[in-house]
């Protein structure tokens, strides 16, 4: 019996450590996003934000996660640009790294990824990669949306809700 | 015969370290208890070997590596379909389509939401997994305003937010992905395993396309893609009876369009209306059109022959 406690304190010590440095932080997991001020897509941004950043975890509320950065900026993520990291050792070994580490870079790389799309492409010439591409270019500033939305009373921004 | 505490043990920490799976730590605590003596070294490696296969399922599958399928879906539609060149209405569209996924359940996604239109009179709307969205010229021509196609992009927006695309990889062809990638951090892979993950990603390929443009996804996505559509551009403010409008277009249609597309790959127009009629009477006051909507809506249209 001794072993067996000894055994169940180990695991359960470790499971607390892990869940408690799992709870705090979260990760930015789409390629760019921003800390808004306000809990709204259309907010001012107050920090921009990239795949991989690391981020306090403050509050969460409809969707959208109070975040402190390591400058120290709080303001509001969307939840879909976040992840939570199930464990949070490479943060722990340095108090709270904000930057990824070069493993966690490479990671992030690995499985389905550029490699393999060169690999497949180089195997199927008769695709068109480069008609992706220019429709992956266009992007519609945040301020036309904001004025496309208003024009169209739509959002809330013309009243009608 | 092992004491059923340390079987416990075992199971207990496979489970648990499935739910928080970290290489180091899980090769650190089962050295500590194979330390002690309360595992054996096999238990120990299958402990290890539970934390290495801990990615099993399409949910597992990271932000980054659904974009680069998208991608690749994205070339394998574009190879059956020409793009339609107006660059009026890919701008028209991707402002509506970016707008209305502002509304959904995934307003955030890794490379952000893309519009297209197709060249083609067949009416159908395509949406490969990361956000890159196809809509054929057949289908914004029988849309009469901005509403109906806000609805159309947003039930194409549901698809990917509740990643349809990604179920329809086989379960098989996932264990082998990810037992091939394993979790050891690299550069890059060595040539004889892109081979293998380039066939892997091939044979994925092949399963998602075959449900998006060849057989369909199975009705409940398409059923609850109209549901996440309605309500979600009655977040926007727009009318979601758009959606039963466009549909009923198509009910007893029998031109050149019929027989292909979203009446090959959907459920019937007659029970889409039932069942998308059903959500929308519980939603009360609907917005109303607004002739502005309308009136861009037909600017961007106006070219289209």
């Amino acid at each position: 019996m001794t072993i067996h406690r000894r055994s169940f304190f180990i695991v359960g010590a470790l499971l607390l450590v892990l869940l408690a440095m799992a709870a705090d932080f979260v990760v930015v997991k789409i390629q760019v996003t921003a800390v808004r001020k306000t809990p709204q897509f259309f907010a001012p941004v107050i920090a921009p934000l990239k795949a991989g950043d690391r981020l306090e975890k403050i509050s969460e509320s409809n969707g959208w996660v109070q975040v402190k950065t390591v400058t120290g900026v709080i303001g509001w993520v969307h939840s879909s640009a976040l992840e939570t990291p199930k464990i949070n050792l490479l943060a722990a070994n340095s108090t709270m790294k904000t930057q990824a580490s070069a493993s966690e870079v490479a990671l992030a790389g690995k499985g389905f990824n550029k490699q393999v799309e060169d690999s497949y492409k180089a195997k199927h010439g008769e695709l068109n990669f480069a008609a992706v591409d220019s429709m992956l270019q266009v992007k519609i500033p945040a301020a036309e949306i904001e004025n496309f939305l208003r024009k169209g009373r739509l959002g809330g921004l013309g009243g009608v809700k | 015969m092992r004491p059923a505490g340390s079987r416990f043990i075992v199971v207990f920490l496979a489970a648990a370290f499935g739910a928080l799976a970290a290489c180091s730590v899980i090769e650190q605590g089962t050295d500590v208890l194979k330390g002690t003596g309360t595992i054996s070294a096999s238990q120990a490696d299958m402990l290890k070997k539970t934390s290495e296969t801990i990615r099993s399922t399409f949910g597992d599958i990271k932000e980054e590596e659904e974009y680069y399928i998208g991608r690749s879906v994205a070339a394998l539609i574009l190879a059956r379909y020409p793009v339609l060149q107006n660059a009026a209405l890919t701008r028209y569209i991707n402002t509506l389509g970016q707008a209305t996924a502002l509304f959904s359940d995934r307003p955030e996604i890794f490379a952000g939401y893309h519009f297209l239109v197709l060249d083609t009179d067949e009416i159908n709307a395509l949406a490969a997994p990361g956000g890159m969205i196809f809509l054929t010229k057949g289908l914004i021509k029988r849309c009469r305003d901005e509403d109906a196609l806000a609805v159309i992009l947003a039930h194409e927006i549901g698809h990917v937010a509740a990643k349809h695309g990604l179920q329809s990889i086989k379960k098989s062809r996932l264990v082998d992905a990810f037992q091939l990638l394993g979790t050891t951090a690299i550069k890059a892979y060595a040539p004889d395993t892109v081979v293998k993950l380039t066939a892997l990603f091939e044979d994925t390929l092949g399963d998602i396309v075959g449900s998006l443009v060849e057989r369909g996804y199975d009705r409940k996505y398409e059923y609850e893609a109209d549901e996440m559509s309605v309500k979600s551009v009655l977040r926007a403010g727009f009318d979601p009876s758009g959606l039963t409008r466009f549909l009923q277009t198509m009910v007893g249609d029998k031109s050149t369009a019929s027989g292909k597309g979203w009446f090959k790959t959907h459920p019937t127009p007659e029970q889409r209306i039932a069942k998308a009629g059903e959500t929308i009477k519980t939603m009360g006051t609907l917005p109303q059109l607004l002739d502005a909507r309308t009136a861009r809506f037909r600017q961007a249209v106006a070219g289209l022959k």
